[in-house]
């Protein structure tokens, strides 16, 4: 096992001020579990403090470090050093923002446009059904639970709208069907009608090639693929998921 | 040196406020406190114009989202637990430092802080029958420390976030405004009363003026003063340098949670499931220390010493240095443990071994060490979450909430999973209060101007010398660690205050690369590092100032407990380095009223 790596990471820049982006070499010599955003700080503290990146909880919680790695879609808060070189084959990395929105600088995203795809599809109970015990928790079986608790680990981290080959024209993107698809599966929603309209509307479902990229690249491992599946095979229409 | 940007027009004429936004409330922060105050205003006040600003791109990057454990709460329908015993727990833990009101007010509405979450979507795991699954936490118990009590409530291992989700698509039912990635430089006051503030848009580059009826402050933590942290990068203790600049004081500063065993690298929690089912903790040589320390207890001994045996041993050199991340740690060996546990009882933890440090904990000895986990010290606030100016009198139109407040819940020593309770539930009650206010309260907004914003801000941007602000800051963090730790002693403090003016000194000596006030992370982590240094220097020297040891805060010089020190820490710090002691007295009103057990609630020993 090697303890250490020289690596280069070609990162893609942009400069707001003057409309100019360019990619800028940085040579690093890495020890094998550093972390791709540690590998930022270091180049902030030792090469060059004006390269801009953004990562808040660093434990791949929040999904906000989401960058392009040799075109794949990843968060650099998870990304070892030793398996980045595994998996990629090179010492050499090519490190971009992710294609989801307009770039703020270097490898920052204007996250607030990408979340107006979420905010469409009302990332809340739009209608909660009469809770049959006021006062009380509702019910809800571990068996239904279930069927989509997988579409509720979704962070928001937009790996899977930058890997879909569909999310660039005007579909909603994966993640906007996941927070859609949780709230069609749950038993407490009662506006099923509105959701499965914006799911089958002309941004919705149908736009999708089943490319399946979403299921492969996505961080937390959630089979986007399957709940976009089940919409396409009509299993939340009147029949529910029964 | 690479791209050196020198900007044409002179740079100190882009500091001016670009616009003037008036609202009915502005909120500082938008994780869990935030959010939910912000969602009980709508509830209750539907079109309320409600302003929050994040630190984060978004909201939902908030730090509560990497919450794992759960939330306490004891339900109404439990045949043997009672919010008696959660009380006591929470008052035991605190080392007799929580306020005894609020310890009541948080408790006895936790069920209905529980139910309304649930009801607005959230999804807690379940029971075989439907109902919210409930597990045992360090510390919570039944009949005043008897046995283990099912207490929290939880989503799997993300507690936190289904919070933040739940809140957030509330907030947005409601009709919020958020202005994301972006900080809050200046309070703005008429008078004594707060209006607002300054805020500076990181994306745009640019300041606005935020007037408002009422500011609420939820910015949460302060991690980043130490090394290795379970806190986000976002972390660096802003609400608090924010208060102290308007000449308010912060309470118990010295009061900082270590957990014992974070993950070297990104600090993340190895939780103390690890130990209770069976992890050993192992030194260089791969002695199993905790059996010098513990004889009978041994990993299972509490938190805070568990904490120490580590820190001790790799004081003594008997630790082992990583050299990726330059950290020294001891070991834990989970080897032996059956496929069972790991599989079972495990998953997630062993998967944060392989995940941040390429570790098969089945066949690897484990890195770990203590990592500053979360500060019970903040801004002093009444039971309402009214900021307070001193032990009694308090700041019109300013409220404070979450882990930057200090009501005080926590006291000295705050217990797993009574954090995100104390979020929601004073979350709420600080909405309460703001709608009351907002109907006393004419709908009227003065205008003021920043005092203090600009010259700060012209400061940084002239500032000239070689120093770099992140190797700085991790200068800090090396001090703070070593001397203000888990370990503090008279003559480490002192080292520890010496080295921070030393910091700050130096810190006027950062050139900035780029003067570019469009998303230029190098300016906003220069005022990081003077919040973090101001904070830093209130924590060193009330930990000075208090000659004890007291649940989190250990004086290795005074390692008993004494009750002359039975009273929070006011410090207000009027230039860098000056700071003016003030007390604030514990509540006692549950051992004052002399109810049944009131015994429970007096000055009792923390010894579990």
């Amino acid at each position: 096992m090697r303890s250490r790596y020289s690596i280069t990471l070609r990162i893609k820049r942009y400069d707001p001020d003057r409309k100019r982006s360019w990619s800028q070499d940085y040579k690093l010599e890495a020890g094998r579990i550093l972390r791709f955003t540690d590998l930022f700080r270091k180049i902030n503290n030792e090469l060059d403090p004006t390269l801009a990146w953004n990562s808040s909880c660093e434990h791949a919680q929040c999904g906000t470090c989401a960058v392009k790695v040799n075109g794949k879609p990843l968060l650099a808060c998870e990304l070892l050093v030793e398996n980045a070189v595994a998996f990629f084959g090179t010492t050499l990395f090519r490190v971009e923002p992710i294609t989801i929105a307009p770039v703020v600088r270097d490898l920052i995203v204007d996250l607030e446009k990408a979340y107006e795809r979420i905010e469409k599809i009302k990332p809340y109970v739009i209608d909660p059904v009469e809770n049959p015990h006021p006062g009380n928790a509702y019910q809800v079986s571990p068996r239904d639970l279930e069927h989509y608790v997988e579409a509720t680990r979704c962070i928001n981290c937009f790996c899977c709208a930058t890997a879909c080959i569909s999310s660039h024209r005007g579909f909603m993107g994966p993640n906007a069907v996941l927070a859609s698809v949780v709230r069609i599966m749950d038993p407490r929603e009662s506006a099923k009608a509105e959701r499965l309209d914006m799911l089958y509307s002309d941004q919705g479902i149908y736009r999708c090639h089943t490319s399946m990229a979403c299921s492969f690249v996505c961080p937390k491992e959630i089979d986007v693929a399957h709940f976009i599946a089940l919409a396409k095979a009509g299993r939340f229409g009147a029949k529910g998921r029964k | 040196m690479i791209h050196l940007h020198v900007e044409g027009e002179a740079v100190n004429s882009k500091l001016r406020i670009h616009e003037t936004i008036k609202c009915d409330v502005l909120i500082i922060g938008c994780g869990g406190a935030g959010l939910r105050c912000a969602v009980e205003i709508f509830e209750k006040m539907p079109g309320t114009r409600v302003i929050a600003v994040t630190k984060v791109p978004h909201p939902q990057k908030s730090h509560t989202s990497t919450a794992q454990g759960g939330l306490a709460a004891v339900d109404p329908d439990d045949p043997v637990d009672s919010p008696a015993y959660h009380m006591f727990d929470t008052w035991k833990g605190s080392d007799c430092m929580a306020d005894q009101n609020i310890v009541k007010k948080i408790v006895e509405s936790a069920w209905t802080q529980v139910i309304w979450l649930e009801n607005h979507g959230m999804h807690f795991s379940r029971d075989e029958a439907g109902n919210l699954s409930k597990r045992t936490f360090g510390g919570h118990t039944l009949n005043f420390g008897q046995s283990s009590a099912f207490r929290a409530v939880f989503e799997a291992d993300r507690t936190g976030k289904g919070i933040v989700d739940t809140l957030w698509g509330e907030a947005l039912k409601g009709g919020i405004s958020f202005i994301n990635q972006s900080i809050a430089t200046e309070l703005l006051f008429e008078g004594k009363r707060c209006v607002g503030a300054v805020i500076f848009r990181e994306k745009y580059g640019d300041f606005v003026k935020v007037l408002a009826r009422a500011t609420v402050l939820a910015t949460g933590g302060s991690g980043q003063m130490f090394r290795v942290t379970t806190n986000c990068r976002q972390n660096t203790a802003d609400g608090l340098a924010l208060a102290l600049r308007a000449g308010l004081p912060i309470m118990d500063p010295e009061a900082v949670q270590f957990h014992p065993t974070g993950i070297v690298g990104p600090g993340i929690l190895a939780s103390e499931t690890l130990r209770s089912v069976g992890g050993i903790l192992r030194n260089r040589d791969l002695e199993p220390f905790m059996e010098r320390y513990a004889p009978r207890m041994k990993e299972l001994a509490p938190r805070d010493l568990v904490a120490r045996a580590i820190e001790k041993e790799i004081r003594e050199g008997r630790g082992v240095l990583n050299p990726d991340h330059n950290v020294e740690h001891v070991w834990i060996d989970l080897r032996h443990l059956p496929d069972y546990v790991h599989d079972v009882q495990i998953p997630e933890v062993t998967g944060f071994f392989r995940r941040f440090v390429n570790i098969d904990p089945r066949k690897e000895l484990c890195p770990v060490r203590p990592s500053n986990h979360y500060h019970m010290g903040g801004i002093p606030t009444n039971e309402f979450g009214e900021v307070q100016r001193g032990a009694k009198e308090t700041v019109p139109g300013l409220i404070a909430v979450g882990e930057c407040a200090a009501a005080s819940f926590h006291g000295f020593n705050r217990l797993g999973t009574n954090s995100l309770l104390e979020l929601i539930t004073m979350g709420k009650i600080a909405g309460e209060r703001i709608i009351e206010y907002l109907s006393q309260d004419p709908d009227t907004l003065p205008e003021v101007s920043p005092e203090r914003t600009f010259s700060l801000f012209a400061r940084f941007m002239d500032e000239k010398g070689e120093e770099n602000t992140g190797r700085l800051r991790q200068e800090m963090q090396a001090v703070m660690t070593e001397k203000a730790g888990v370990f503090r002693t008279e003559h480490g403090l002192s080292d520890a205050v010496d080295s921070l003016r030393e910091l700050y000194e130096r810190a006027g000596h950062t050139s900035l690369s780029s003067k570019s006030l469009r998303m230029n992370q190098e300016l906003v982590q220069r005022w990081e590092f003077d919040n973090l240094l101001a904070i830093s220097m209130a924590c060193a020297l009330a930990a000075l100032n208090r000659r004890e040891s007291r649940g989190a805060h250990f004086r290795e010089d005074f390692p008993e407990r004494n009750d002359e020190f039975n009273h929070h820490t006011l410090v207000y710090m009027s230039e860098f380095g000056k700071v003016d002691f003030g007390k604030r007295p514990v509540d006692m009103s549950i051992y004052a009223a002399g109810g049944e057990n009131y015994e429970k609630f007096g000055l009792i020993e923390r010894k579990y």
